[in-house]
Formats: C-alpha cells, structure tokens, sequence
C-alpha cells in the first residue's frame, strides 16, 4: 500500500492523456480528420520468437516474426486459428504464460529496445502508458467485484499518481467519448451488456493516451449490429488521434474497415505485409491470395474457396516455406527458407516474387 | 448539459430502486433461509437423540443396570431370613419402579425422544448420568463450559496458523509456478492422509521421551506454577506438540488446495488485464485475485471457526487435553447420552449461525449478489 501511495504526479503525462481525450470528445460523428497527422515510425519488431513449453515439445507459436508500424495506422493482423496471432500480441505485450519455451528478438518502440528493459521498467514505463491493449472477450477482462468506472480510472492512478476524483473525471470523460452514459461509471461487469462492456474496455485502453493498442479480435463475441458500432467508433477514435492500432482478427471483412495495413500470419510467420487497398485487391502470396478466395463475397455466383490440407503443426514445422505442403505454385525453391521481397513499404516472403522488388 | 443532468436523475433513482429491489429480496431470501435453517437443526439434533440413545436400546442396558444395582442394595440391606421371599421381591420391584420413574425410562423411548429434543433444543442439557465436572457439578452444561477453553485455544492456536500460514504461502507458490518449492508442496501434499493424532504419537516421542524438551501430555504441569506469566508459559509449552500435530497434518494439502485455488484464478482474463495494465503483482494480487475470491475465502473462514468449538477427539485424548474432544470420547465410551447430545446441539446451533451470516457477508463482499436475480 504505502509503496503505492509514492507514485509522482506525472504531469506531462497527464496533460497529454487529457489532450487526447478533448480530442476524441471533439471529433465529429463522421470519420474526417481533425487535422494532419504525421506518421513516424512507432513500432519496429524484429525476428521476434516466443516459443511455448507443451509434453509433445516446444511449440514454435511466433517464429521470428519482422515488421514496423508508423504512428495513426492501424495494421490488421488475420490468419487462420492456431497460427500465432494472439500468441504475437502476447509477445509484444510480454504476457507471457507460465510454460514459456524460448522468448526473443527485438521490439524498438521509437527509440526503446523494450526487450532490454526489467520487468519492473516494463510495468512503469511501458505498460498501459505506451502500449494498451482491447481484449477479446470483454465479459471475462473486467474484474467482476470491482466497479468499471474504478477500472478505467487505475491506470491514471497506478501510472500518472492521479488523485482519484480527477482520474474519476478522465474516466467520465473517456466514456462519454465512447458512448458509455456517465452514470454506468458506478456500476460492476455484469450490470452492463456485452457491447457496453467492449465499449468500457476501450475507454481503459485510451484513458492514458497510449501510442499503441492492440485489439486482441474485439468484436468476435459481439453481434453484427454491435460489431458494427465498435467498429465505427474505432474508426473515429483513428482519425483522431495519433494512436496506432494493431488488430488481430479472423474476420477479414469486418478489418477492412479499418485497416490501413494487413499482415497475413501463417505458422508462426508474418508472411505478407501490404497496404490494404491493395491486398483486399490483389493479395501477392499464394496463401493471402487462397484466404481471400475464402471470404464469402456479396452478390456474387463465386462460391467461397477453401484451403486443403491443414497448417503445419508448430511443433515441428517444416523446413523453408511452411506453406510449400498446401500451396498451388509449389516448386524445387520452396525447399529453402523463403527470401522476403519488398514492394516499397510492402513486402512478401515468397519464392514466386524472387527478383521482382523494388 | 440536459442530457447530464438526466443522466444523474436516473443514475440516483437506479440507486434508489435498486436499494429498496434488494432489502426487499434480501429480507424474503433471509427469512427462507431462518426457517430452512432451524429445520435442518431440528432434523440433525434429532436424529442425534436416537444415534446417541442406539435407537432406545441405552434404556435396556439402563435398565439392566438399575435391577442389578437394587439387588445388590437389597441384598446387602436385609438377609434372607429377616423377610419372607415375597416381600423381598415386592421391593425390588419397588425400588426399580422408582428409580426407573426417577430416570424417566417408564415412559416410552419415542415419547421422551421428543421431550429430549424440546429440552436440547432450548439448551435445557439436564444433567450427565456418569460424569462429572472437576468442580463436581453434573449439569451437562458445567460440564461442557469448563471443557470448552481448553479446546478453543487448542483448537483456535492451531487452526488459525494452519488458515493464514498455508493461505499466504500458496499465494507466494502459486506465483511460482512448477518452482521447486511448487513441486515439494504438491509432492508432499499426500502426507496429510496420516491423521493428527498419528503424528501427535511421533511428536511425543521425539520432542518428549527421546529429546524430552517438552512435556508428554496435559494442560499445566501437577503443581501449576505459581505466577500468571509463568502458568501461561507452561501452558504454552503444553501446547505446543497437540497444537503442531494438528498444524503438521494439514499443512501441506491445505497450502495445495490454496495453491490451485489460486491457480486456477490468476489465469482468469481480467488478471491478465490487470497485469498488462501495469499493476504491481502486489496490486494484483489483492484487487485481482483476493478481492473475487474473498467469498470463497471466508467460507472457508467460517467453517474452519465452527470446526475449531468442536475439538479434535482422538488428538486430545492422545495428548490428555482436558477439551471437548476428550469429553466427547469419554461420553461416547459410557453411554452418556447428555453429553453427546448437549455437545452435537451447540455444534449444531454454531454451525446454523454461521451458514447463515456467511449469506450476510456474501452480500456485503461480492456485488453480484446484490442484484443478481432481479427484475
């Protein structure tokens, strides 16, 4: 407790938390800008590995995986179930979970290895002030005895040492933003439905003011109509803000909504990164192109596609492209560890596309 | 600005409705639970009455023993030549209508079955038939009073320590996980299926006939010692093989139950939540994990209390212990039925008690049984 009760009084920090709310509480119901944002790099991971500890052996769940985000994009991350993609949120989150095999590689954000820093540098500096995160099932996120108004308002305590009627204020404020009526501030998780209790969860994840969120598939337990609502709102929460936003999904026709950059994840590996107008067109790895094919599509005759075969376990993945065993375009090459091949700020890591790069 | 006001319109009035919603549940849900409550008492100190009386057959063995004692007394009164065979018989026979109407035993079992109940029931123990208190008294009552100190600091010593020392250990193991202070806990755990009393029999070899360090058995030493702070001293030192035989034998599997208890609820999301919101584990800690399993935690609490007014039988016979635990032994080695039941009902009542504050807590501790279940 007492240890607690030292926590400074982080007054840039605060202020900077309570322009980012007058900014959300400005922005108008549609999604144009407020004004120009620029875009630096914000995130840069690099060969990053984080291996599970199971009885059949260690289980390769992100397998050196590469990319860099700017600030106020978002990346979307899709693939299939059991390819990695929650296990790299958890990687670059550091929640790790308790049979943890191997973990490496570097995350720079902006110009911090937050590899490097000790876990206690990494609750202070990072953790919520820097990097927030939207889990999945908001029903499960939120502490059932506490009230939601009090957990939306403890990372400004526990980070910035504000008092608690001032945090309790951000936190009224943060909901009004995401339509939240003020008076919920009292109330505990199960007195509130699932879209509201989503809508709660992000709130707590901007009330700092992060550079970066990471939703982890927000809305894969909610309704259409309510996914749509999430949706929106995050949508107007990007225009408006610098924050940057990686979303980890299945649903890739719900993340077209909002993602400026898709990143396919197959076994482990980020395979393909690419602008999304582009990749939601024309897909260049031939696993990206499949996935698309098996998104069904409105109004068309097109029957949706699906991939034979299954993906490769991760236990002992094949060697090369861990793709080669499913993939149509198959050849000698795709015995050996596939180059990556940059198409300016897009990249794919295919044998096909060898010496085509820019 | 309209809008605002509205909203802590009907932000007061929800918390107004919802107050009035739950006393006026909370006082239907409790005067259920009182009836259901005294029922389940009435039924189990009942059922007491006719195990304790074997189901009557305590009055034939009664009985039996009421004729054998007045032939003996008649027989040491008169000799045969003094009176005629008849008479002699005549007063036997009287004497065993006496005593027996004196005992109560002429009226049937079931009959006096139910006035025992309405007795135990208002606390009305009457008296032992063999025992006695060491101030001499026979009331059941004297009886079960005089006992009752030594098993609460017996019992209350080595409970309490058990609770909060394997309590605040599996916190710190179930932190860390497959650490080999994790593993010697769990592969230790079976050790608890030795009973108390078996290692209060290892402890009094070791620590009072091979090291004789500490005293074999009994509450004070024969001449107490003439101080205060010296009588509690010898009574501390007394205390301290039952109390850690009692401590020893549970200790493992409750700090493994704890463990996985904790275990199981700091993989719950809203912990992860909390960690990746920055939190110090000790924060997490008591807003995460203690804080939702407070309920369970004092449940525990609770039964661990009533446990501690009953004593442990056969681990205060072993060490002497002048508590409960050895009356209970004695009274249930003689027969003496008013002991045994006097002893289950204030069992009985402690327990109702204590089943029914734990509702009051719940609903003080946990939100959600506040409003759970309304309109």
């Amino acid at each position: 407790m007492a240890k607690e009760k030292k926590i400074t009084r982080k007054e840039d920090a605060i202020l900077e938390a309570k322009r980012k709310a007058e900014l959300m509480s400005m922005m108008s119901e549609t999604t144009h800008k407020v004004g120009d944002v620029k875009h630096e790099l914000l995130l840069s991971i690099k060969d990053l590995k984080l291996h599970f500890e199971t009885v059949r052996g260690p289980v390769q769940a992100v397998d050196g995986v590469n990319f860099d985000l700017v600030t106020n994009k978002a990346v979307v991350v899709v693939g299939e179930s059991g390819c990695g993609k929650s296990s790299l949120a958890k990687a670059i989150l550091r929640l790790l979970p308790r049979n943890v095999a191997h973990y490496s590689g570097e995350v720079w954000l902006r110009d911090i290895e937050t590899m490097g820093l000790s876990e206690e540098e990494y609750r202070e500096d990072i953790r919520w002030v820097k990097i927030s995160m939207v889990p999945q099932a908001a029903m499960n996120s939120l502490n059932p005895v506490l009230r939601v108004g009090d957990q939306v308002a403890e990372p400004m305590l526990v980070h910035y040492g504000m008092p608690k009627e001032e945090a309790m204020e951000q936190a009224a404020i943060m909901f009004r933003n995401v339509g939240v009526p003020v008076d919920f501030l009292t109330r505990y998780p199960f007195e509130l439905s699932g879209g509201m209790r989503q809508r709660v969860a992000i709130a707590m994840a901007l009330v700092t003011g992060p550079d970066l969120v990471i939703l982890d598939e927000p809305t894969s337990a909610l309704d259409v109509l309510t996914q749509a609502n999430i949706f929106n709102l995050l949508k107007r929460i990007k225009a408006n803000l610098e924050t940057s936003f990686i979303l980890i999904t299945h649903d890739i026709s719900t993340s077209s909504e909002l993602a400026d950059i898709v990143a396919v994840m197959y076994a482990g590996k980020i395979i393909e990164v690419s602008e999304s107008h582009r990749f939601f067109s024309e897909p260049r790895h031939p696993y990206a192109r499949a996935l698309m094919a098996s998104v069904p599509r409105l109004r068309e005759r097109e029957e949706p596609h699906f991939i034979e075969g299954k993906p490769p376990s991760l236990i002992n993945p094949p060697t090369g492209c861990r793709f080669k065993d499913r993939c149509p375009n198959r050849f000698e090459k795709c015995e050996e560890e596939p180059p990556t091949v940059v198409f300016g700020d897009d990249w794919v890591a295919c044998w096909l596309y060898e010496g085509q790069g820019e | 600005m309209s809008i605002e006001t509205n909203s802590q319109e009907t932000s007061l009035e929800y918390a107004k409705r919802a107050t009035r919603e739950t006393a006026k549940r909370l006082a239907r849900f409790f005067s259920i639970r009182l009836v259901l409550q005294i029922i389940t008492i009435i039924i189990g100190v009942y059922i007491t009455i006719l195990v304790a009386n074997m189901g009557g057959y305590v009055d034939t063995i009664l009985k039996a023993s009421i004729l054998e004692e007045v032939n003996l007394e008649v027989s040491a009164m008169v000799t045969e030549k003094d009176i005629p065979r008849e008479m002699r018989e005549q007063m036997v026979r009287d004497l065993v209508a006496e005593r027996e109407t004196l005992a109560g035993l002429d009226q049937p079992f079931i009959q006096r079955s139910f006035r025992h109940l309405w007795n135990g029931l208002t606390l009305n123990f009457g008296r032992a038939r063999f025992m006695v208190s060491d101030h001499g008294s026979r009331m059941v009552r004297n009886i079960i009073l005089e006992r009752l100190p030594a098993t609460l600091l017996l019992m209350g010593t080595s409970q309490l320590l058990l609770f909060f020392v394997t309590l605040s250990i599996a916190l710190a193991v179930s932190r860390h996980y497959g650490s080999l202070w994790d593993k010697l806990i769990v592969a230790l755990s079976p050790t608890s299926s030795i009973p108390p009393w078996f290692y209060g029999i290892f402890l009094i070899l070791v620590f009072a006939a091979w090291l004789k360090i500490l005293p074999f058995s009994g509450m004070v030493d024969a001449p107490p010692p003439p101080t205060k702070w010296l009588y509690f001293l010898n009574v501390l030192k007394h205390l301290i093989l039952p109390a850690g035989s009692l401590f020893v034998s549970s200790f493992f599997i409750s700090t493994y139950s704890w463990r996985t208890f904790f275990l199981i609820y700091s993989s719950e999301d809203y912990v992860d939540m909390a960690k990746a919101k920055g939190l110090s584990d000790r924060a997490i800690e008591r807003r995460y994990i203690l804080r939702p399993t407070l309920p369970s935690i004092i449940t525990s609490f609770a039964l661990l209390m009533v446990g501690i007014w009953t004593g442990a039988t056969l681990t205060e016979t072993i060490f002497n212990w002048p508590g409960l635990g050895t009356t209970i032994y004695t009274a249930i080695s003689k027969y003496d039925t008013a002991v045994i039941v006097g002893t289950t009902i204030i069992q009985a009542y402690l327990l109702g008690i204590t089943v029914f504050f734990l509702d009051f807590l719940y609903a003080i501790v946990d939100p959600r049984v506040k409003l759970g279940g309304g309109k």
